[in-house]
């Protein structure tokens, strides 16, 4: 037994049946929190990743509604709980007392895409380096895994090998899922994976499903997911910035609604509100969106952005250009298509981009 | 069949053309189930124009909303409506929020239109959509790993199986034969009364569940044509605030209850607001259940007499049947 756990320990690779997997994530939930993605409802075509219970409905066969963007960025997270007491010393005053609320339980997530984790890649950049550390976004980032597949559902959204990703892309993964006959072959990428491969009591796979996955991987490697051109784009929207009439149609049709910014894996800002209840309450972190007209109300009264048109405009500006002008060149969207697939009005980023580029070069040559 | 349709609308806006500022109307998205709105300007893009089962959006609010293209003196904006949008045109005219001599209305009779989520469900695995049309009731459909073959029915939106108003209200031009709605009159609110046979405990298990997937997106509130307030909408107002940033199922609650009772006897049951949501809650079943009531106690629907004043717009103090 002990020369088994052993050898368990030391194997970089692990072969889960279809009909074990969920038994072999309820191994690990004992010791991790293992967010999923599952159906959202019953019926429901939507999928989002939530915390594994016994029984759910675990499903890998595409890509989720919502990525699992708030195991690190909850959608609401309290910073600061604080409560008015009477003060012991004098009563006749009040103290405040706060507390600050940290998250570091260590998650999973397993069946993430390379899309989803190269989310948390862009936003690595805004909350983790720099002079200003995002503690809580930290510790929550710091103790997660991410148990990635190799991605073969690309469908007509998705363009991740156009913006500096790919199917196959385990950048940030701990662990690569590789879909083969029968189950799934998980392998080790990160010193990390050896832990949760020892918790999860499986076998080491054979010599022939090693092979499978080497051919799935190789297949997976070797395609490239859209056809993005994006040379020109980030001095581009510099140069057509008051090209109102460009920006126009690119987003006549928007409904200034947040479904892009909430279903998007790179889409990090958020707002902050103190939540009263009586004598307590909580300061809370909170997703916002750059769709919404509130989102840059200034105290003056002046909204630098006061249509949906100055609106749009900073969304594909911010992700093709002022980001990776800020942060060498990495462009701050994972090409996961979510947006397109999600928006009300089908709006497709990959246009704008192209208008970008096509208004761009215009001016050059002429 | 649609072909047809697009093409005698094509032609209906190469003669209107003219006399117009701008037409509102459907151009392909990035496959061939997602339409997207278009608004033509120049004739030279008259021919993106479509019409078929997958134009899904209500268009109207594009007449209001800013930045909205606004007619210049003496000119008109065109704007492609099915049977329900027309009666938000006719909702924005009563209400004053348009003029009726503003707009050129080109109504299309429409038997139903597809929720693209049914047919991604009908696919399974693969969803890379090469080609899609529909012929005598069935979509075809190619995909990457095959053809699949659905009968229209079910994967129409759940608006349109109980759609009564299938064919345009109000128009200066009708392109496309005159459609016989899914159901009769009497039994649109049937799944209203279904659900009120449930136990409270039951109807709230309903709600919670489903309202607990809403990420506060507030795509039902953008594309309602007939939410107005907009920009200064309370769900996001801090002073005095009203509702909480909260993902709870209490904030969420308290804003999809003040969404609705705001479209009290004013929804014309277009079913946007439930055809946006990205995490499919069906949104529109609570302003059913308000017009429902609307209809018992005033006896009056929204959108179809641009003449009457919506119930809750006005106040008469020999009022009955309350």
């Amino acid at each position: 037994m002990v020369a088994r756990r052993k050898e368990k320990k030391s194997q970089n690779r692990i072969f889960i049946p279809l009909e074990g997997l969920n038994q072999t994530l309820e191994n690990l939930s004992k010791h991790f929190t293992v967010w999923v993605p599952m159906p959202s409802g019953e019926n429901e075509w939507s999928l989002e990743f939530k915390p594994l219970h016994r029984g759910c409905k675990i499903l890998l066969d595409r890509q989720s509604t919502l990525p699992p963007k708030k195991v690190i960025l909850p959608q609401g997270q309290t910073l600061i709980e604080y409560e008015y007491k009477k003060s012991e010393s004098d009563p006749s005053k009040q103290d405040l007392v706060l507390r600050e609320v940290i998250d570091e339980s260590p998650i999973i997530v397993f069946g993430t895409r390379p899309c989803d984790v190269r989310g948390f890649l862009v936003c690595d950049k805004v909350f983790l380096q720099g002079r200003y550390i995002d503690v809580y976004y930290r510790a929550r980032r710091l103790n997660t895994l991410f148990a990635t597949l190799f991605c073969r559902e690309a469908d007509d959204a998705c363009f991740c090998s156009s913006v500096g990703s790919g199917p196959a892309d385990m950048e940030g993964s701990d662990i690569g899922i590789t879909p083969i006959d029968g189950g799934w072959i998980l392998e080790g990428l990160t010193d990390r994976a050896s832990e949760i491969f020892s918790l999860c009591d499986c076998e080491a796979p054979d010599e022939k499903q090693i092979e499978d996955a080497r051919r799935v991987q190789e297949e997976v490697r070797s395609m490239r997911v859209g056809n993005l051109r994006t040379d020109g784009v980030l001095e581009g929207v510099k140069g057509q910035f008051q090209n109102m009439e460009l920006w126009r149609d690119i987003a006549e049709s928007c409904l200034s609604c947040g479904v892009c910014t909430y279903v998007c894996p790179t889409c990090y800002c958020f707002t902050i509100t103190d939540e009263p209840q009586g004598l307590r309450g909580e300061r809370l972190r909170s997703w916002d969106s750059c769709m919404f007209y509130q989102y840059t109300q200034e105290a003056s009264g002046h909204n630098p952005r006061p249509t949906k048109l100055e609106r749009y405009r900073n969304r594909l500006g911010h992700k093709f250009s002022y980001f990776p002008l800020r942060y060498s060149g990495m462009i701050a969207c994972c090409g996961c298509g979510r947006c397109i697939r999600s928006c009300p009005v089908s709006i497709d980023i990959r246009q704008g981009v192209e208008r970008v580029r096509e208004a761009h070069h215009g001016c050059v040559c002429s | 069949m649609w072909s047809e349709i697009t093409k005698k609308l094509q032609e209906t806006v190469q003669n209107i053309m003219p006399q117009v500022e701008a037409v509102i109307g459907w151009e392909r998205g990035f496959n061939e189930i997602r339409i997207k709105p278009v608004v033509i300007k120049k004739e030279g893009d008259i021919s993106k124009l479509v019409w078929n089962p997958f134009c899904v959006q209500n268009l109207s609010g594009y007449l209001v909303k800013s930045p909205a293209v606004i007619p210049r003196e003496g000119r008109r904006v065109a704007i492609c409506v099915k049977g329900c949008d027309s009666r938000s045109v006719t909702a924005l005219i009563q209400e004053g929020f348009l003029k009726r001599d503003q707009i050129f209305i080109i109504g299309i009779p429409c038997s139903g239109t597809v929720d693209w989520r049914k047919v991604m469900k009908r696919l399974e695995r693969s969803s890379v959509i090469h080609r899609a049309e529909i012929k005598d009731g069935r979509l075809m459909v190619e995909h990457a790993e095959g053809v699949e073959e659905i009968p229209l029915r079910e994967i129409l939106l759940r608006r349109c199986l109980r759609c009564v108003y299938p064919n345009p209200t109000v128009s200066d031009v009708v392109i496309g034969e005159t459609v016989s709605p899914h159901i009769e009159k009497e039994d649109l609110y049937k799944d209203v009364e279904a659900f009120e046979r449930k136990s409270l405990d039951e109807r709230r298990k309903f709600w919670a569940e489903t309202l607990s997937r809403c990420i506060r997106c507030y795509a039902c509130r953008n594309a309602c044509p007939l939410c107005i307030c907009q920009d200064w909408c309370i769900a996001e107002r801090r002073d005095p605030k009203w509702v909480t940033q909260k993902p709870t199922l209490k904030d969420i609650l308290l804003f999809h209850g003040i969404h609705a009772l705001h479209l009290a006897g004013r929804c014309t049951e277009c079913g946007e607001c439930e055809r946006v949501c990205p995490m499919e809650i069906p949104v529109m079943f609570i302003k059913e259940k308000l017009n429902e009531t609307t209809l018992r106690l005033f006896s009056y629907e929204a959108g179809i007499d641009s003449n009457l004043v919506p119930p809750l717009l006005t106040f008469n103090p020999h009022e009955t049947g309350i």
